[in-house]
């Protein structure tokens, strides 16, 4: 009797040990990773696309929760900034390539080199090179993987064109072509194109037709522009002779969809996410457009910019499973659906080159114009863009084409006003 | 012994204490600290001596915000406190619930969050589609661009702040009028005084402390004037201000910095220099104010 019950005691002593122990092993992968995305991300189709990657994903790997937030631009750097300061990053996270720099600099970003090395050979040449060498500073480092992306276009209002006597078949394959059509448009007593002044990207935009990622952004280590005083001259030129034919609206107000889609305006540059709203209006109202890449000085040179967005990881105790996630994620079956969901263009080449997505011609035209386009803001993820250099860009260019500089002196000022605001 | 017996009023005043402490004193003094820094708000600070300062009084940005600032307070206070004194004077005149809708018809904007408003005047604003232009348009004038014309965003900020700050200052100003005794009055209609006069001689005479308080809160609003501008400008950490600067204001410089360049130290700096300014500034007000009580 004595012995079955020490028999059972220590039976029961087991079991509770075997009991506990499988509780810690559980409790060990019980983790939740706060994943932060765009506004855009978190909303309608893309919202359950993205919780269907997160079921797939949390399907295999039990225990784990993913909890998505969806935030506007400046509250995704605020939040990321402050959370670095208080150890409150989220475990995964997307921002635009542009604000890396500032993400390492407090902490928020993982060196996720290792992570990625050790991925298999084959998923690591998914990746759109240049993409994949951006998010690098140095051969053993690598802080973001690249995620959705785009190439800024030329959406062409065809009624504008047409009532305009432009030949809408044949697309403009030069500024100086564009540029003519532009005055047609106006003279037809339509607006040819938005004030290309009064948002960075748009006169980066304009700044491509002529110039090239070399002659743009930041030499970091004379902490110097890098812009070209010749190339911005005559930038400056086309904005003041842009300034009879514009709409007096920037590429990005509401006002400016409006005039596109009410047969006011012919020309809109902008990324591809503006095409849901043209899409919707042809469907309801009529629209008739279309969508071409920027022509630039030379035939065969194209102007805009190209930019993408990124998926980091924080450093900490989750940074292997968010590293996991964010890889789940940009991996081509993923990025694949969701280039066919909203026709958007990503940093996954092998995805970009599915016939099904390929075949897209939003897509199509998107891929060449990421791969013609200029970089808005490299090198990027070596240094913290001053928070004066953009605005400087922007003041130059608006004064310029309001008169009071020439554009000779308008780039010689800007320049000099820059390369003080990267000394600081 | 002091200390045990007055410990129960020490214990009372703790709670205060406390906040005071940890939210108003700590954060100053945390704030002068790192003024005197380079820090991105992780690294250990490096300590830099007056450098944060004398960077951001050098700097474009700074003049230009503090330029813009001086024409936005020269206009926006007086008008502000002028429309609020004119729809205090206009309510008052009302009786029963005429007096209680217009008060809170007046006040509505007040509580309506500031995206909404700027929201609400992009659209008022916007040019070709937007309301002020389409009545523009009824009388054959040209579409103007109110935020996008560096003549007019100025002013087309004023008139949103005065939209929104007119009915806070009117409940304080009906306030004080509902405690102007009415002998007074009956007093200078039995002297002959007409309308004008018993405003000019008895209203606003009376009125001196409820408008002193007003005049030097809409100062100390006005120098923080931050969410209107970079709504309305569309402003983000990278790009603030609006068509040449013609809105940048000092709160957005300083955002802008501390999260656009991640120049925690420099904002920290730039906030200490915004109140050094809003305390001179509240000083010279109670200055004036106790001036005026001794002529």
């Amino acid at each position: 009797m004595k012995t079955t019950k020490a028999f059972r005691a220590a039976l029961t002593a087991a079991s509770a040990l075997i009991a506990v122990a499988f509780a810690g092993a559980a409790m060990a992968e019980d983790v939740t990773l706060e994943y932060w995305v765009y506004s855009d991300f978190a909303q309608g189709e893309a919202l359950a696309m993205q919780q269907e990657f997160i079921k797939e994903f949390t399907a295999a790997h039990p225990g784990v929760t993913i909890n998505i937030s969806g935030k506007g631009d400046d509250d995704l750097t605020a939040g990321q900034v402050a959370g670095a300061a208080s150890g409150t990053v989220p475990d995964v996270y997307m921002n635009a390539q542009s604000v890396g720099a500032q993400l390492v600099d407090v902490g928020a970003m993982a060196n996720i080199y290792s992570q990625f090395m050790a991925l298999p050979e084959e998923q690591r040449n998914q990746f759109d090179k240049d993409a994949l060498a951006s998010c690098m500073p140095k051969p053993d480092e690598l802080y973001c993987l690249p995620y959705t992306g785009f190439g800024s276009l030329l959406f062409l209002n065809l009624t504008v064109l047409e009532k305009a006597g432009i030949d809408t078949a044949t697309p403009p394959a030069t500024w100086s072509e564009w540029f003519e059509q532009m005055q047609k448009v106006k003279a037809a007593g339509m607006y040819a194109i938005p004030d290309e002044t009064l948002v960075f990207n748009s006169i980066a935009e304009i700044y491509a037709t002529t110039g090239s990622t070399e002659t743009w952004g930041f030499d970091w280590a004379n902490r110097k522009t890098r812009i070209d005083e010749a190339t911005m001259t005559t930038v400056l030129q086309k904005f003041v002779d842009m300034v009879p034919l514009n709409s007096g609206t920037s590429r990005n107000d509401q006002a400016t969809k409006d005039l596109f889609i009410s047969n006011q305006l012919a020309f809109h540059t902008i990324g591809p996410w503006v095409n849901p709203t043209y899409e919707e209006a042809a469907k309801a109202s009529g629209l008739k457009y279309d969508f071409v890449l920027i022509p630039g000085d030379t035939a065969g040179k194209t102007g805009g910019i190209r930019s993408y967005e990124i998926v980091a990881v924080a450093p900490g105790k989750n940074q292997e499973i968010a590293f996991q996630f964010a890889a789940f994620i940009t991996e081509k079956a993923q990025m694949a659906r969701w280039a066919k969901l909203l026709a958007r263009y990503n940093a996954n080449a092998a995805a970009m080159a599915d016939p099904d997505v390929s075949a897209l011609p939003l897509i199509k035209v998107s891929v060449d114009a990421a791969h013609g386009a200029m970089e808005v803001a490299a090198p990027y993820f070596v240094g913290s863009i001053p928070s004066c250099y953009n605005s400087t860009v922007i003041d130059f260019a608006s004064a310029t084409a309001d008169g009071e500089y020439t554009p000779a002196e308008g780039a010689k000022e800007m320049i000099a006003a820059l390369n003080e605001c990267m000394a600081q | 012994m002091p200390f045990r017996r007055y410990l129960p009023h020490y214990l009372m005043i703790a709670p205060f204490m406390v906040l005071f402490v940890v939210f108003f004193l700590y954060p100053i003094l945390s704030g002068l600290y790192y003024s005197f820094h380079d820090w991105n708000g992780v690294r250990v600070p490096e300590f830099v001596g007056a450098d944060n300062y004398s960077k951001i009084v050098a700097s474009r940005d700074f003049s230009r915000a503090m330029g813009n600032l001086a024409a936005y307070i020269a206009i926006t206070v007086p008008l502000g406190i002028l429309a609020a004194l004119g729809l205090a004077l206009l309510v008052d005149s009302f009786t029963g619930r005429w007096s209680n809708f217009f008060r809170n018809a007046y006040f509505m904007p007040v509580v309506l969050p500031a995206f909404l408003a700027a929201t609400i005047w992009r659209w008022i604003y916007a040019p070709n589609f937007g309301l002020l232009n389409t009545v523009l348009g009824w009388f054959g004038l040209p579409s103007v661009n109110f935020l996008n014309d560096t003549g007019t965003m100025l002013y087309a900020l004023i008139a949103v702040d005065i939209w929104v700050s007119a009915g806070f200052n009117m409940v304080i100003i009906l306030a004080g009028l509902k405690n102007i005794p009415t002998e007074l009055y009956e007093a200078a209609r039995l002297d002959g005084a007409s309308r004008r006069q018993q405003l000019f001689h008895v209203t606003i005479p009376m009125l001196g402390p409820v408008l002193f308080f007003v005049l030097t809160y809409g100062l100390i609003s006005a120098m923080q004037v931050f969410d209107k501008p970079w709504l309305l400008t569309g402003s983000s950490f990278t790009s603030y201000g609006g068509r040449r600067n013609a809105l940048l204001f000092p709160v957005m410089d300083m955002m802008g910095r501390a999260f656009g360049g991640v120049k925690f130290g420099e904002a920290a700096a730039y906030g200490f220099l915004l109140t050094v300014a809003i305390v001179a500034v509240t000083g010279v007000m109670f200055g004036l104010r106790a001036w005026s009580e001794r002529r």
